[in-house]
């Protein structure tokens, strides 16, 4: 028998903190979420309502601009929690569309090419492979959300001839927290649904549907039952709540659309938990080859 | 630290589909082959093995470490998945750059050790390609780049040969023979047994989630007793000599070579075959040119304990 020299050396130098490499795996998800050119388009079309929000509170504040429209008034267009509102719901909203885009290539594909093993054959944990995909899909939907919001929040303080922007830090603050929980809620939904689809445009799809049909349900069960529990199911209404009480604008539709705050919070407190279990269900390294 | 992968009465099952069933192995440096049909278990024992599955009973160690000391466990083990997975539209260098960001290095190490990994599988010049461009030998490559990259102490490789054509298959077990004498652990799957026999210092033979066999070839070999040896004997006279041996009864089977000059003999005990040989070698009896093991390899281990349904005898 051959004797050999043992002289194989493993590698023993430092290493990085888990975040780093949780930062690795969100890079890598950012760059695929932006390489495709209709990631770019939705983007795009997500700052038209920015750009049309931009042009209002520019007419509103400027006097000069706004004889030369011949519009009528001192002010034709209030600037106000009820207007942020409106950017703030339009935004998501494109958000939302962006997401459903986005989610999907972050995960299906993985699933798809059985890529899970090999990520999760380095030291990061199914948690810090969420967390990185959810980092990602964060970053890129803060983009068209609270960013453009504060943007136009901060144009309209500095283009106001009243100290505007202290006497309203309630609809920064608004803007802010409105669209992080609901980028946040979107993102876990997003990802989460995703993970159990294999083709990209079919868990598009079911995310609209996961948005829409329990709507539908929820109505369903409240024309029959006389209740306005049913609305409990309808994510729109719940999150118009939401973004209404946090920007401190009036109510947009009438009491029978009105939730309780703490009744909406337990609702997607529940939704992520049931997300949260089906991520945990789906984001495994299994690799069973049978047949 | 532990120098061998240990695994302790482990079972794995998904939900009531059986993984693996009360294995329990002690496997050694160098190069380990796990071989078995489809669906035996060979890539839930890989699974097992680095940490991507948790055993539902048992207990498993590599090097001493178990997976619940994540950093320090993944860092030491490669592993090359059958699976032709890349991230889409990466080169070679990002796909083992990235790796390396994930196992934890630093930048600059992260691209010296990609840069040494790409030119072990000989891949430099390739590296700046998308790996979509990539032959299927190109991406085997580059996937076992990336198991390598890291300097692991276990290497696992699900099907690493497949794919690859003969130059590149050669290179390859070149590549595994040598970290295998360097003391590293090498465990493979693989389904083309001549190779198994060449590269392998030992096999474990798995079936139905149940472990078959292991140790080295002729171990495993001369355990099997039901399956009495054969040996080819090369001479001039074979047929005299199967006489011989069946006059002093020692030969159970006889069956001439195709070509006239040899003879395949089956004996229970190897041992006292040789010295009965040896005695009529030395009265000159017959002229012996050659004598060697016709069923000490893979394939007749396979065949023998497997079968070549699958199922084990």
């Amino acid at each position: 028998m051959a004797v050999y020299k043992h002289n194989y050396s493993a590698y023993t130098g430092s290493i990085t903190p888990p975040w780093k490499r949780v930062a690795a795996i969100a890079r890598y998800a950012f760059l695929e979420a932006w390489s495709s050119k209709i990631t770019i388009g939705l983007f795009v079309l997500s700052l038209l309502p920015f750009v049309l929000f931009l042009i209002g509170i520019y007419l509103a504040n400027n006097p000069l601009a706004r004889a030369l429209i011949n519009s009528q008034g001192p002010q034709t267009i209030a600037i106000d929690a009820r207007y942020f509102a409106k950017v703030l719901s339009s935004q998501c909203w494109l958000g939302f569309v962006l997401a459903s885009w986005i989610a999907p290539r972050l995960i299906t594909f993985d699933l798809a090419d059985n890529a899970l093993p090999i990520l999760l054959s380095h030291p990061v944990s199914r948690l810090g492979y969420v967390s990185g995909k959810f980092i990602a899909l964060f970053g890129s939907l803060s983009v068209v959300t609270w960013v453009p919001c504060l943007l136009l929040f901060v144009y309209q303080g500095y283009s106001s001839p009243q100290p505007w922007a202290a006497a309203n830090l309630r609809i920064a603050f608004g803007l802010f927290a409105g669209a992080v929980i609901w980028i946040a809620f979107i993102s876990i939904l997003c990802l989460a649904l995703s993970s159990w689809v294999k083709w990209r445009v079919v868990a598009t799809g079911i995310i609209f549907a996961a948005m829409f049909v329990p709507a539908g349900v929820g109505g369903i069960f409240s024309a029959v039952l006389r209740t306005r529990w049913g609305l409990l199911l309808n994510i729109p209404v719940m999150m118009s709540n939401i973004w209404q009480r946090l920007l401190g604008a009036p109510a947009p539709f009438n009491d029978r659309l009105s939730l309780p705050t703490g009744a909406i919070a337990v609702m997607l407190g529940l939704a992520c938990f049931l997300f949260i279990a089906m991520l945990n269900a789906r984001i495994r390294a299994r690799e069973v080859v049978r047949g | 630290m532990n120098d061998t992968i240990v695994f302790e009465d482990v079972s794995k099952f998904y939900g009531e589909v059986l993984g693996v069933n009360r294995i329990s192995l002690s496997i050694p440096p160098g190069i380990t082959t796990l071989v078995g049909p489809n669906g035996s278990g060979k890539t839930t024992l890989m699974n097992l093995m680095t940490g991507l599955v948790q055993p539902s009973s048992g207990r498993i160690s590599v090097l001493g470490l178990t997976p619940d000391s994540a950093p320090e466990f993944f860092s030491m083990v490669g592993y090359c998945t059958q699976f032709d997975f890349f991230p889409r539209g990466v080169t070679g260098w990002q796909f083992i750059l990235d790796s390396l960001m994930l196992h934890g290095m630093e930048e600059d190490m992260a691209v010296h050790l990609t840069i040494e990994a790409l030119e072990r599988v000989q891949l430099g010049d390739a590296a700046g390609r998308s790996i979509a461009g990539y032959s299927k030998g190109m991406r085997q490559k580059i996937r076992l780049a990336q198991a390598i990259a890291h300097h692991p102490r276990v290497l696992v490789l699900d099907e690493p040969l497949n794919g690859l054509d003969p130059m590149a298959r050669a290179e390859s077990i070149a590549l595994f023979q040598e970290l295998g004498r360097q003391g590293m652990h090498v465990l493979i799957s693989s389904h083309i047994l001549d190779e198994v026999d060449r590269i392998s210092d030992r096999v474990v033979l798995i079936t139905g989630g149940y472990l078959i066999a292991e140790g080295s070839i002729h171990q495993v070999r001369q355990e099997v007793h039901e399956k009495p040896m054969q040996v080819l004997i090369r001479c001039e006279h074979p047929e005299l000599l199967a006489s011989k041996m069946f006059a002093i009864n020692h030969c159970v089977e006889a069956r001439l070579h195709a070509d006239g000059k040899g003879v395949f003999l089956r004996t229970a005990d190897i041992d006292q075959f040789h010295t009965m040989l040896c005695g009529i070698a030395a009265k000159g009896l017959v002229k012996i040119d050659a004598v060697a093991p016709a069923d000490d390899d893979a394939n007749a281990i396979y065949q023998y304990l497997i079968g070549s349904d699958g199922s084990a005898s």
